[in-house]
């Protein structure tokens, strides 16, 4: 269905090509993964099936690209619609109109087919992917993963024979995820169709692919099979580094395979003791905390205590009132209830003496930049927190991503712009860092990075609280965890202890080796020895 | 923003809405009868008040009523201020200010007519029956689905108004979590600087919005289907706009009105052909285009009637229309006028009272998105 | 170096017919007879029914099958940019915010891009406000010109371009406002004040009626106008210029760089 021949693509200006004599071949009917890390070439690759790359974004391809038959040479991207489906990682971004019907109905006006023809897959479509109840509502309205699914929905009613998506489930939460992929994988069981998927987090659908395509980020790609290209790959889930600890060839793609496979071998890791509770001084201390909208209660006092050095994690669904319990303890949001941080309250405080006590990193962290370049982010970083000038770079080096100054901050990966972002608010050296959501869209590696740079945050005794949707870096970071529901906290501990006897936010380690408390491969190992 | 999308298609197509408010509008134009402007308008408010729906634009309505009033008010003030319009009858005289040469020896003040009076009054009423006539029209048609039935030439641009539509609100949220973000950074910035450390952000991030916009428009087949320019199509088209063009300057500065209106009706009938010829190279089909039915036949030809009576009789005999404020008589209404004012309120025969649409969110958190943190819950240091 | 790509042949010729249908528009006062069957209350509206095919030539001419979809794409969201930032500003006083991002998108995608986003971005705001009317086509034509003009200024670099750019914005703004201002003048005040348009006085005495009463009521507004787009661009022109020419570079907008070693036909230039 789709082939690669002897690809070569070199973008302008680029120093050397981005795809190196690249040939695969993904056969009808299959689902294949791509994987690797955040600019290594993964969004090459999908591009190049539909031609956006280069037609649309500029760049040099020598070689073929054909998909059923057709190349991108001759075919511009619209003249492929019909054949290729192309889906991007924000639904809303990619949205023309504002209604469901409409958009599903869009790309079919573009190629042209008759009203009657098109009323009819109009309702196919909706029916398809379920969301034939939502099919009035304004696109904004919906939740991400409805999102996502219509935005499947508008470019299946073309009737491509192959579904490109990019990263599809990014900006979504676990649920939402969930809900998207399996509709994904209906599509490829039930329709038929070709489906070639570039997704962060493997652990969710390595178990459905036919293939996986590694893009190492030097020039050439490796395809085969999921468990052995895995097993060679930088990229890390975390049944990959359980395979690399117990000395497996190849990975098991589920959790009931690996399960099963422990259990053969009959080794068993001795589990890891309880962690000592932390003795850190409390630095924040909040009392029935309480946010209101008009009538919604975001959060409804709440008791929350963090200690110095230590991590947490809180967790929970979207619309649990995380941000806005984040927020609020920043003193940026009014809330009633008693809040002290660091002997005062950040509500009281100005803006630039509140950064000084509290420090905040919200969900879009490109929401804080606005200069030039990195440097000058720098400077006024600073100047803001009057801090010795050169404080904020130098911490940016600390962070281990070396920037140089002349960057343009919005050509920055996501996860070079969080650590730029998580410096320039780090500047102030607070007592305590909150962080909303840092690991939407980050890679394997980003993501280990984080890890590495927030631990560091600790070590120097400030208290770290992180939002966030990702059970393993969760398990990998934190020592206590706080759930979530409804605006209340409905469980705090250690994150070992909730973690494991959780069964909704179980890491896959936990799972593995139920009811021993493993969190991750790091322990595994660790009980091995 | 939000009930506009859930709007059904079994509401009257938007055109026929215009049709009868350019139509009453072109009533109301011709005539100074106060009797007559004020039961147009009353007519326009009743049909707007019995056929609206809940959508945002509905309510626009109020705000046109109170641009009418300053209308209204400033024509008087201005009238009482510098007036030279003498009568018979002065109500009161002001004290007198001549101003210099150089201002064309205007003098404030002096004394004030009921006729000069009532002359503006009619004059200005005549405006603001005018103004409320547009805003009927705007609370009443829905703008996406005039949008939808644009000329086909015309694709490319509705399809940048479509998207504008849609994106507007999304960085109206934008901007707000930019606000909220510079609290975060310590917020020093001030004044023209601070406008820059929310515009850039915004900017630089609907740029980015535009860029994979336009990646997915291409890869769902955008301008797949457009041809070449149609040859011929836009000289016919420049040629008869001029030809309107000089129908409309005939028809302003001569006293050729017939001549002058058929001129001015070929260039626009010259140009909607070229429009339309332009829009063949176009085979964009279009999903369940609004139907044209004999309700909308109904509505539309009730404002154009009016509007063509008040034409008709006001050039056969220039005074019928008008009430004369010298001396100052009492507006009567003629079989005429009757006739207009049945006409104007006609379209609530042709339609039927709009159901409510439920409207509920599927977001669970879409209370918080909707009454998100704004400004005013931010606690000012 | 810094100067906007150039127009095509086809649309220039919409553009000047265009210009001139809109100077007899904006000027109907100074040739309206007082024999004419239409009074000067019904003068502009029947305009408005000419002037809406001028702009559906203009825009069927730049946008139709010549823009790229990328330049589509920019041009609805920078439309919505303008469309969020007028409600914003409107009504203190003449501080506008609208005009500056045409002109300095105006100044980098070139004078087709300019006018058509000033001509949308007064139609979106229009359909969103409820602001439709016989007024709204004089407003989308001149706010377009705005863009237009700002895609003719000439090359400059550095701080003269944004001297250039903030000079434009002042002309512009007073521009603006003066033919909207006369063009609608005999709707603000009509009657038989001394300052009201009169078509038996011919047109130099209605010019210096209109200069006065222009003066007297709307000075402030303009000079607002003037004076906030003066400083909008001297503070934010070289960020915004930057990001804007960035994006042209980065959208590659100019076809050559995308080819398929020649199999491609080089697309046509915008315009």
């Amino acid at each position: 269905m789709i082939d690669f021949d002897e690809v070569t693509l070199t973008y302008p200006q680029a120093m050397r090509p981005t795809l190196d004599r690249v040939s695969l071949h993904v056969g009808e009917g299959d689902l294949c993964l791509v994987v690797g890390a955040t600019g290594s070439g993964k969004s090459t690759v999908l591009g190049a099936i539909n031609g956006l790359v280069p037609h649309f974004t500029g760049g040099r391809l020598q070689g073929s690209v054909r998909v059923d038959g057709r190349s991108t040479a001759e075919h511009r991207p619209r003249n492929l619609a019909d054949v290729v489906g192309y889906v991007g990682q924000d639904p809303l971004r990619g949205f023309v109109t504002d209604t469901v019907e409409d958009e599903i109905a869009y790309g079919m006006e573009q190629l042209g087919i008759d009203p009657v023809a098109m009323r009819k897959r109009v309702e196919e479509t909706l029916d398809l992917m379920g969301i034939a109840d939502l099919r009035r509502r304004p696109l904004t309205e919906l939740s991400g993963g409805q999102q996502q699914r219509v935005a499947i929905a508008a470019v299946l009613a073309a009737q491509p024979k192959v579904l490109v998506l990019d990263e599809p489930t990014s900006s979504l939460d676990p649920t939402a995820a969930q809900d998207v992929l399996a509709a994904i994988t209906t599509l490829v069981h039930d329709v038929g169709l070709t489906v070639v998927l570039a997704e962060h987090r493997l652990e969710r659908v390595m178990q459905a692919a036919d293939s996986v395509i590694w893009v190492p980020g030097d020039g050439s790609v490796s395809v085969g099979p999921a468990a052995s290209v895995l097993a060679g790959s930088t990229i890390v889930p975390p049944l990959s580094a359980l395979a690399r600890v117990m000395g497996w060839a190849d990975v098991p793609l589920s959790v009931r395979e690996a399960r099963r496979r422990v259990q053969s071998e009959g080794r068993r890791p001795v589990p890891p003791a309880e962690p000592v509770p932390a003795a850190g001084e409390v630095v924040l201390s909040a009392r029935r905390l309480s946010v209101r909208y008009g009538d919604v209660h975001a959060v409804r006092s709440v008791d929350l205590d963090l200690r110095a050095g230590t991590v947490a994690t809180l967790m929970g669904r979207n619309g649990a009132g995380k941000s806005s319990l984040l927020w609020a303890l920043q003193g940026a949001l009014s809330c009633e209830g008693d809040l002290l941080v660091a002997g005062r309250d950040p509500r009281g405080l100005t803006a630039t003496h509140a950064r000084r006590v509290v420090t905040l990193v919200p969900q879009t962290a490109a929401d804080l930049l606005y200069l030039p370049t990195v440097a000058a982010e720098c400077a006024q970083a600073d100047l803001e927190s009057g801090a010795e000038p050169g404080t904020a770079a130098t911490l940016l080096a600390e962070l281990g991503s070396y920037l140089p100054g002349e960057r343009d901050p919005r050509d920055l990966s996501e996860g070079q712009r969080l650590a730029l972002v998580l410096a320039i608010q780090l500047t102030a050296s607070p007592p305590v860092v909150l962080l909303d959501e840092p690991t939407r869209g980050l890679d394997y590696q980003t993501k280990a990075d984080l890890q590495r740079i927030v631990t560091r945050i600790a070590a120097t005794g400030a208290a770290v609280l992180i939002s966030t949707h990702d059970v393993e870096f969760a398990a990998g970071v934190s020592d206590r965890t706080i759930l979530m529901a409804d605006g209340e906290i409905v469980a705090q501990g250690t994150t070992r202890s909730l973690l494991t006897s959780s069964v909704a936010y179980a890491p896959q380690m936990a799972k593995v080796f139920a009811p021993l408390p493993f969190l991750t491969a790091a322990d595994v190992s660790a009980g091995l020895s | 923003m939000a009930a506009e999308g859930t709007v059904p298609l079994n509401s009257l197509h938007p055109w026929a809405w215009w049709c009868w408010a350019i139509g009453l509008g072109f009533a109301a134009s011709g005539t100074t009868n106060p009797l007559l402007l004020t039961l147009i308008a009353l007519a326009a408010i009743s049909v707007v008040m019995l056929r609206r729906t809940k959508a945002p634009w509905a309510r626009s309505v109020g705000m046109y009523l109170a641009l009418a009033g300053f209308v209204l008010v400033s024509r008087l003030f201005f009238q009482v201020l510098i007036g030279s319009g003498s009568g018979p009858t002065v109500l009161f005289t002001l004290p007198e200010l001549p101003l210099p040469d150089w201002a064309a020896g205007i003098r404030l003040g002096g004394p004030v007519s009921a006729e000069a009076l009532m002359a503006t009054v009619y004059d200005a009423l005549r405006l603001a029956v005018m103004l409320l006539c547009v805003g009927a029209a705007n609370a009443l048609a829905n703008p996406r689905q005039a949008l939808r039935s644009v000329p086909a030439a015309l694709y490319e641009a509705s399809v940048a108004v479509v998207i504008a539509l849609s994106v507007a609100p999304q960085l109206i949220e934008s901007v707000q979590r930019v606000r909220k973000a510079r609290r975060l950074r310590g917020d020093t910035a001030r004044g023209v600087n601070a406008l820059g450390a929310i515009a850039l952000p915004v900017l630089s991030d609907a740029i980015d919005r535009s860029l994979s916009l336009a990646a997915g428009m291409d890869a769902r087949g955008f301008a797949r289907t457009n041809g070449l320019p149609v040859r011929g199509a836009l000289p016919v088209m420049l040629g008869s706009v001029m030809v309107a063009t000089c129908g409309v300057f005939l028809l302003l500065s001569t006293s050729a009105t017939v001549a002058a209106l058929a001129i001015m009706g070929l260039g626009i009938a010259g140009t909607t052909a070229g429009l339309r010829l332009a829009g063949r190279r176009l085979r964009v089909t279009r999903y369940r285009r609004h139907p044209w039915g004999w309700h909308e036949s109904g509505v539309a030809a009730s404002g154009v009637l009016a509007g063509l009576i008040v034409g008709v009789v006001g050039g056969l005999d220039p005074v019928a229309m008008m009430t004369p404020t010298y001396p100052l008589t009492w507006p009567e209404l003629s079989p005429a006028m009757l006739v207009t004012i049945a006409l104007a309120i006609l379209p609530l025969a042709f339609t039927a009272r709009p159901r409510p649409i439920p409207l509920d969110s599927s977001r669970h958190d879409a209370p918080q998105r909707t009454v998100r943190p704004r400004d005013a819950e931010l606690v000012r240091p | 170096m810094n100067a906007a790509p150039r127009l095509g042949g086809r649309v220039s010729w919409a553009l000047l017919v265009a210009l001139g249908m809109s100077l007899t528009a904006f000027t109907w006062p100074l040739f309206l007879s007082p024999t004419s069957a239409m009074s000067p209350a019904q003068a502009p509206l029947v305009f408005a029914l000419v002037l809406p095919l001028v702009l559906a030539i203009v825009l069927a001419e730049m946008a139709g099958g010549r823009m790229e979809v990328k330049q589509l794409a920019m041009l609805g969201v920078l439309a919505a940019v303008g469309t969020i930032l007028r409600p914003l500003s409107a009504g203190t006083a003449g501080f506008e915010l609208v005009f500056f991002l045409m002109i300095l998108a105006g100044r980098v995608f070139g004078p087709a891009f300019g006018f058509a986003l000033g001509a949308i971005t007064m139609f979106t705001s229009g359909l969103l406000t409820s602001g439709v009317g016989p007024w709204l086509p004089y407003q989308m034509l001149a706010a377009g010109f705005v863009g237009l003009f700002a895609g003719w200024l000439p090359r400059a670099s550095g701080r003269t371009e944004i001297v250039l750019l903030a000079g434009y914005g002042v002309i512009s703004a007073f521009a603006y406002g003066w033919l909207m201002d006369f063009s609608f003048w005999p709707f603000a005040l009509s009657g038989d004040t001394q300052l009201s348009f009169d078509p038996a006085i011919g047109a130099l005495a209605n010019l210096h009626r209109f200069v006065l009463f222009n003066l007297a009521t709307s000075m402030g507004w303009n000079a607002g106008r003037a004076l906030t787009n003066a400083v909008v661009i001297l503070v934010l022109g070289t960020p915004l210029l930057r990001l804007f020419r960035r994006t042209a570079r980065r959208a590659v907008f100019s076809p050559a760089e995308s080819s398929l070693d020649g199999i491609l036909p080089a697309t046509p230039r915008l315009g």
